[in-house]
């Protein structure tokens, strides 16, 4: 009877315990499949990571399809209402449209060890995935900065617009976050997070901030010279550049600096859904981080990659705290209507405000 | 010799009383640990709740052109303390218009009808599957005092139950196994516990096994409170049973000798007419006769005394008439002892009783033989009455014989104590009357009676 007894507890204890991980349905080393990838990540970018997987899985014919964060968005809900899902797995750097994905229910589920063993903040609900942890920089052409002293925190920015509106004028830019989701998100944080944030907008705004839709034509406008600033961009984009020959510098805000998380889901109906979970498990493995990491400039959510700053290749002394945008439900605040267009409509307002001068143009450029 | 029947053994039985009412208990403590757990789950998660709904309420704005909402970050970043629910809101114009919000979440109205005319602000929980999954709602309400939107501005906000079930789940497993853990422990001390509180029973046995059979001291093993009883009971009936003993002892060896004298006359009578050494065989058979049929008589009496004694261990009852059954003692008596009288009246048409006809039938026997055999004198008759009371009948067998001596009254129902020496009887009568009536709970008194004789006087109640 005792024994009985002791069974059965046993019994309740192991079913209680179980529903642990389950391996995740994926292909095998040789077999055939199809892959559409959604992504806003530029294709150049991309490529050494599905080389790199075409040679794990050399049958796996990847589609990828490069697009806007938001537009990817709009496709991404028209093809879930019209049960005509082509997407097998979506990446964007719009973390808070991919949790609304998720939040939606339009996300299916990913358990796999590799998942566990990523931090907190990149990972919801097992449906989405941080893959990479990219710090968010101020970035100057050092050429047309000259021997002027360089901006260490926002307040510091801040502070320095205003102080010399002659140099300043036009030369500075920046997402435009009607347009950028990135943009748009990157800015919501910096209301939330920096108390400066008010100040900066208004000056960046007296002093004709320049607004892009894309991280490229920001990056490729300082480097080129048109303007000499920018702010809030995507710092793995500009290590790419320099790792290229671009004159550019980086500058870690020394007040915070934001880290965004590039996010992959795979949507629930996605037609190939064990080339996804396949390829998804192939990006949060260590091979895959670490392709992620050298090849592609975007550097590693994983923390077995080295240190938060070590990642990113700085060492911590330099720069302030980093803040990685934790994937959660909070970043759905943002997405309210009511509060996206007022958000939008104020800050265009406080940035709309400032004259701004002709571009430069590269060959004028010099100080 | 074990004093247990073997199929039931009482260590198997308690331990299996006791794991029934441990698992009863244990489904019982299940049950109410499963309910508190997720009504504690439940509260602690509908407080972060209402506090998300709140702080959306606060950013409310009323205006002529309509509600206007500024969902604080944290509203819905302080419900990733549930760190895998998905979280919905909406938000609710008094036109009934989803002002901004998943325009599709599952309707209210119903539960906060009437509030309106309460006016009470206080927020409203409810369960309902939304998209797939069960989810907890908060339904919150702002009374607007803007003229153009007069009425009520709802706050729905929903949250997915995962956090709260694996909650739950966590408190009901933290619950139960202390309670699992207990039940196995109390099962073991049990076990041996029993094994232990059994050992005095067993000791018990040991010194009734080591005992002799002739032995009946009581029993001197230490025993706990609860088994004092049955030693107690044990040790008294030892007790009885030596007293019967001793009884059935003294009885023999009186019986003996009783016995043995008639039967040595008798011998040696006989032995004197065999060998012829007595002129008159004819009186030398006629006093052997005499011998013999004295010793019948000793053996008729002590056989009805074994017969009463068996029978008042029997206990038996029923229903017969008294009336018939003294007609039917005297008819029997008479046949046996020819030439004599006897008197039985009756007023009674009938006289049913409930009791052992044949103990006291035998008792009445016994009684009208000692009248013939002791007080028979002179052709006077024995008389024979049966009366009746409201409570008893009594049965008078009165005979003019030559009494009893007044000191012999007081002993006169012990065993071989003969009131008549002469006429030699063994004693046994009376005291086989006594036992056989005092069996029936009735009672006999023997008198002398005025101008000479006894009368003897058997009540016998009615119920």
């Amino acid at each position: 009877m005792i024994r009985n007894l002791a069974l059965i507890c046993l019994m309740v204890f192991v079913l209680a315990g179980c529903g642990g991980s389950k391996p995740a349905n994926v292909l095998q080393p040789n077999e055939a499949g199809r892959l559409t990838i959604y992504s806003t990540t530029d294709t150049e970018i991309f490529r050494p990571v599905i080389a790199d997987f075409n040679t794990l899985y050399p049958r796996v014919v990847i589609n990828y399809v490069e697009l806007d964060s938001a537009p990817l968005n709009e496709r991404v809900l028209d093809e879930h209402r019209g049960n005509t899902v082509q997407s097998d797995i979506i990446f964007s750097t719009a973390m808070d449209m991919q949790v609304k994905l998720v939040n939606d229910g339009l996300a299916a589920r990913h358990v796999s060890a590799n998942a566990d063993n990523l931090p907190d903040w990149a990972q919801w609900r097992h449906e989405a995935f941080g893959l990479t942890f990219e710090p968010v920089v101020m970035l100057y052409n050092p050429r047309l900065l000259g021997s002027r002293r360089v901006p260490q925190s926002r307040a510091d920015l801040a502070h320095m617009l205003a102080a010399d509106p002659q140099f300043w004028q036009g030369r500075i830019g920046t997402y435009d976050i009607g347009q950028s989701s990135v943009g748009y998100l990157l800015a919501t944080q910096d209301a939330r997070q920096s108390s400066e944030f008010g100040a900066l907008g208004k000056v960046m705004g007296s002093r004709g901030v320049r607004t892009y839709a894309k991280t490229s034509e920001l990056i490729a406008d300082i480097e080129t010279g048109r303007i000499a600033f920018g702010y809030n961009v995507l710092g793995s984009y500009a290590k790419r550049r320099i790792a290229a020959g671009g004159n550019l510098k980086i500058i870690y805000p020394q007040d915070y600096t934001l880290a965004i998380v590039r996010t992959a889901v795979i949507p629930k109906r996605a037609p190939n859904p064990r080339s996804a979970h396949t390829f998804l498990e192939y990006l949060i493995s260590i091979r895959g981080q670490n392709i992620l990491a050298r090849n592609s400039f975007l550097s590693a959510a994983r923390s077995e990659l080295g240190g938060a700053y070590g990642r990113i290749g700085i060492t911590g002394s330099d720069i302030g705290p980093l803040r990685p945008i934790p994937l959660g439900p909070g970043l759905m605040t943002y997405l309210d209507r009511q509060k996206k267009d007022r958000f939008i409509a104020n800050w265009q307002a406080m940035t709309g405000s400032g004259e701004r001068p002709p571009l430069l143009q590269p060959d004028q450029a010099k100080n | 010799m074990n004093i247990f029947a073997r199929s039931r053994s009482l260590r198997r039985s308690l331990l299996r009383q006791m794991t029934g009412l441990f698992l009863g208990g244990m489904a019982v403590l299940y049950w109410a640990a499963s309910s508190y757990a997720s009504i504690a789950a439940d509260r602690s998660f509908d407080r972060l709740l209402a506090g998300s709904a709140l702080s959306i309420a606060e950013s409310l704005t009323v205006t002529a052109e309509g509600v206007r909402v500024d969902i604080p970050y944290s509203a819905l970043d302080m419900l990733a303390a549930a760190p895998d629910d998905r979280v919905f809101y909406r938000v609710v114009a008094p036109g009934g218009g989803t002002v901004t919000g998943y325009t599709d979440l599952p309707a209210f109205e119903t539960l906060v009808r009437g509030r309106g005319n309460r006016g009470a602000d206080s927020e409203e929980y409810f369960d309902a599957v939304y998209r797939g999954e069960p989810v907890r709602f908060v339904v919150l309400g702002r009374q607007s005092a803007n003229l153009a939107q007069k009425g009520w501005t709802w706050i729905q906000l929903g949250q997915t139950r995962n956090a709260r079930d694996a909650l739950a789940r966590e408190l009901l497993i933290q619950a139960l196994i202390p309670i699992g853990l207990m039940t196995v422990l109390a099962l073991v001390v049990l076990w041996f516990g029993i094994g232990q509180s059994l050992r005095p029973l067993d000791n018990l046995r040991a010194e009734l096994v080591a005992k002799d059979p002739s032995d009946l001291s009581p029993i001197k093993a230490s025993v706990p409170d609860e088994v004092a009883p049955l030693v107690d009971g044990m040790n008294g009936f030892m007790d009885r049973l030596e007293g019967n003993i001793r009884f059935l002892q003294d009885f023999i060896a009186n019986t003996a000798h009783q016995l043995r004298t008639p039967l040595s006359a008798l011998i040696v009578q006989l032995q004197l007419v065999e060998r012829g050494t007595i002129n008159d065989r004819a009186h030398g058979l006629k006093v052997a006769n005499r011998s013999a049929k004295k010793l019948g008589r000793l053996i008729d009496q002590l056989l009805g005394d074994a017969l009463i004694g068996h029978r008042s261990h029997l206990g038996r009852s029923e229903n017969f008439d008294l009336k018939k059954m003294i007609a039917r003692a005297v008819r029997d008596t008479v046949s046996m002892m020819e030439d004599h009288d006897i008197r039985f009246s009756c007023q009674l048409a009938e006289a049913p009783f409930l009791g052992d006809h044949v103990v006291i039938e035998e008792a009445v026997k016994n009684l009208i033989h000692n009248a013939l055999t002791h007080g028979h004198r002179d052709g006077q008759a024995v008389e024979i009455l049966l009366e009746r009371n409201s409570e008893a009948y009594q049965i008078t067998v009165m005979d003019r014989g030559s009494g009893i001596a007044p000191d012999f009254l007081q002993t006169a129902f012990e065993r071989f104590k003969s009131g008549n020496s002469e006429t030699g009887g063994a004693g046994l009568g009376l005291s086989i009357v006594r036992q056989a009536i005092e069996h029936q709970r009735g009672s006999v008194a023997i008198t002398n009676r005025a101008g000479g004789g006894t009368c003897v006087a058997l009540v016998l109640p009615l119920s």
